[in-house]
């Protein structure tokens, strides 16, 4: 089999001061080109850190990090990233905003355009390419985010909590895009989330992290059929997959 | 509720064109009330002319001087738009090296900012003696006023990029040059511009007062004579001038910003001050 991202031994100390803090690791992981992984941890288990250690943004302490078999040294550019808030620039509209990646990368805007109205349509913005991003919704602007982050065909997509910041309903909404945008591309995508049932309605794998420093304590595979409509997330495979890491969280005294 | 109403109802009526103009009169009203109160005042109590020059005195004074108040403004136009903009030019690169370059910080950076706590005015004898009465002394203190707030400013513009914003630019493997093309430039724009305004507010006064203390020409130069005179309503006349002087500058940075940076906050027109308003 082969592997889209190999993490081995990966263990980060934050130098401090006033202490060293270990936030996470040793830790190893494997994960299969194509597939939907999820990171589920306490607050502070170091999942961003995990993340910002496979884009190549914050060096390892220890152990050794992989993307298709090339070794991490230094920032990634085939990646897609999207954070917690939309970071969309005031002085761009939706679409400029998403072919920022564009300029930032030197490629021709306009060779990129034509992908940039697609993906922006895929997620029913079609009506806003040309809105400021203050003129959105707080959803609509994380939609255009992850525009912005697949615009470029990256292979591998990290996601750091891209629905915490929304409200319930949106966030639903949000997370049938995501499904239907990762069955079209077929990226890799590692998401990192505080919320159980997210990474069990999202994923094909859900890595569960102990409290900090971060260790992988179970590395469930998620076998439920896509999409993952509400049929599905009511049905009791579901459920009884939830209420197993619900279990283990407790076992932390976390729950 | 009647089920037959419109879903999209004609958005409310605006105020009235009559409210419209009052309310854009206000401003003109209230200072030619202001004048108006002055000239009855200095005329009913008979106030000397060296205490309080009623403002028709100063409008005559402004019209039979008008050829040397001509030739002046453009002196001190000059001084005060060659030193803010030599202070932009030059303060703009430099507060983006200091905000990159941890030597700077520790040397250029508390070298200006003990400059500045310098009042400026104690140069400007010093100024002369170096650089005689012309126009270069006034410059330099023009600059040296217009400085401070642009490299200030600058230093927080440039050095306060979002972290994730800068986080997202390293990814796309984009260099110096284009991550600050498109992205730490613009994002800079606005503190930049703060700072920029701070320094068209100083600009004037810096070269009027550098006239006052060792010039032949320019509006300071010829306020200082007036006073000396006692020809208060000429002083007021050339105060006049020197405030519509400074107000030019100061529009036309507001008119540049309005121009390049119309995405932001303080630009936008619907919502001063970005929601509630
Ligand atoms: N730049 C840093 N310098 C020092 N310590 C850091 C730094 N970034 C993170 N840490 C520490 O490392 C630990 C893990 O942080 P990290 O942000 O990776 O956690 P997380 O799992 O993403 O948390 P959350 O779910 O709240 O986002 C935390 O205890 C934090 O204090
Ligand atoms: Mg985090």
């Amino acid at each position: 089999m082969s592997v889209a991202v190999a993490v081995e031994g990966a263990l980060k100390v934050y130098p401090g001061p006033p202490a060293p803090v270990h936030a996470l690791g040793p830790l190893d992981l494997a994960i299969a080109p194509g597939s939907f992984v999820a990171l589920l941890g306490p607050s502070g288990c170091g999942k961003s850190t995990l993340l910002s250690m496979i884009a190549g943004l914050e060096p390892p302490s220890r152990g050794r990090i992989a993307i298709d078999g090339r070794p991490v040294a230094g920032p990634q550019t085939a990646i897609g990233i999207v954070f917690q808030s939309p970071v969309l620039v005031d002085w761009r509209d939706v679409l400029g905003n998403v072919l920022l990646q564009a300029d930032l990368r030197g490629l021709d805007r306009r060779a990129l355009e034509p992908r940039a109205r697609a993906l922006l349509r895929s997620v029913g913005l079609e009506g806003f390419l040309h809105r400021r991003p203050w003129e959105l919704s707080g959803g609509m602007q994380q939609r255009a985010a992850f525009c912005r982050a697949l615009v470029h065909d990256p292979p591998l997509v990290l996601m750091d909590e891209p629905l915490g910041a929304l409200d319930a309903m949106t966030r639903e909404q949000l997370r049938a895009d995501l499904e239907r945008l990762w069955m079209r591309t077929g990226k890799t995508v590692i998401l990192v989330t505080h919320s159980i049932e997210e990474a069990v309605q999202l994923s094909d794998r859900v890595i569960v992290i102990s409290p900090r420093p971060g260790r992988i304590v179970r590395d469930l595979p998620v076998e439920l059929p896509r999409p993952r409509t509400l049929e599905v997330c009511e049905s009791p495979p579901f459920h009884a997959l939830v209420a197993e890491i619900k279990r283990i969280f407790q076992g932390y005294g976390l729950l | 509720m009647a089920s037959s109403e419109p879903l999209l109802a004609e958005p409310a009526a605006g105020p009235s064109r009559l409210r419209v103009v009052l309310d854009r009169a206000t401003g003109p009203l209230f200072a030619l009330a202001f004048f108006a109160a002055w000239e009855a005042v200095v005329r009913l109590f008979e106030v000397p002319l060296y205490i309080a020059p009623p403002p028709s005195a100063v409008l005559f004074q402004l019209w039979r001087n008008l050829p040397r108040i001509a030739e002046y403004t453009l002196v001190t136009g000059g001084e005060t738009l060659g030193g803010f903009l030599s202070a932009v030019i030059l303060g703009v690169p430099l507060a983006l090296a200091v905000a990159f370059s941890p030597f700077l910080r520790r040397t250029f950076y508390p070298a200006a900012v003990t400059l500045e706590m310098v009042p400026k005015i104690a140069f400007a004898p010093l100024f002369v003696t170096w650089f005689g009465f012309g126009y270069l002394p006034k410059l330099v203190i023009v600059f040296l006023v217009c400085f401070f707030p642009i490299l200030l400013n600058g230093i927080l513009a440039f050095g306060s990029l979002p972290p994730e914003l800068h986080r997202l630019c390293r990814s796309t493997g984009a260099g110096p040059w284009r991550t600050f093309r498109w992205v730490r430039l613009p994002a800079a724009a606005p503190q930049l511009f703060v700072g920029v305004k701070g320094a068209a507010v100083n600009a004037t006064v810096g070269a009027t007062i550098a006239e006052w203390i060792g010039g032949d020409a320019g509006l300071g130069y010829y306020i200082q004579i007036a006073t000396g005179d006692l020809r208060m309503d000429l002083a007021f006349a050339i105060i006049l001038v020197l405030a519509a002087l400074g107000l030019a500058l100061f529009g036309l940075v507001v008119l540049v910003e309005r121009l390049l940076i119309p995405w932001h906050v303080s630009q936008r027109r619907s919502s001063p001050g970005g929601g509630w308003g």
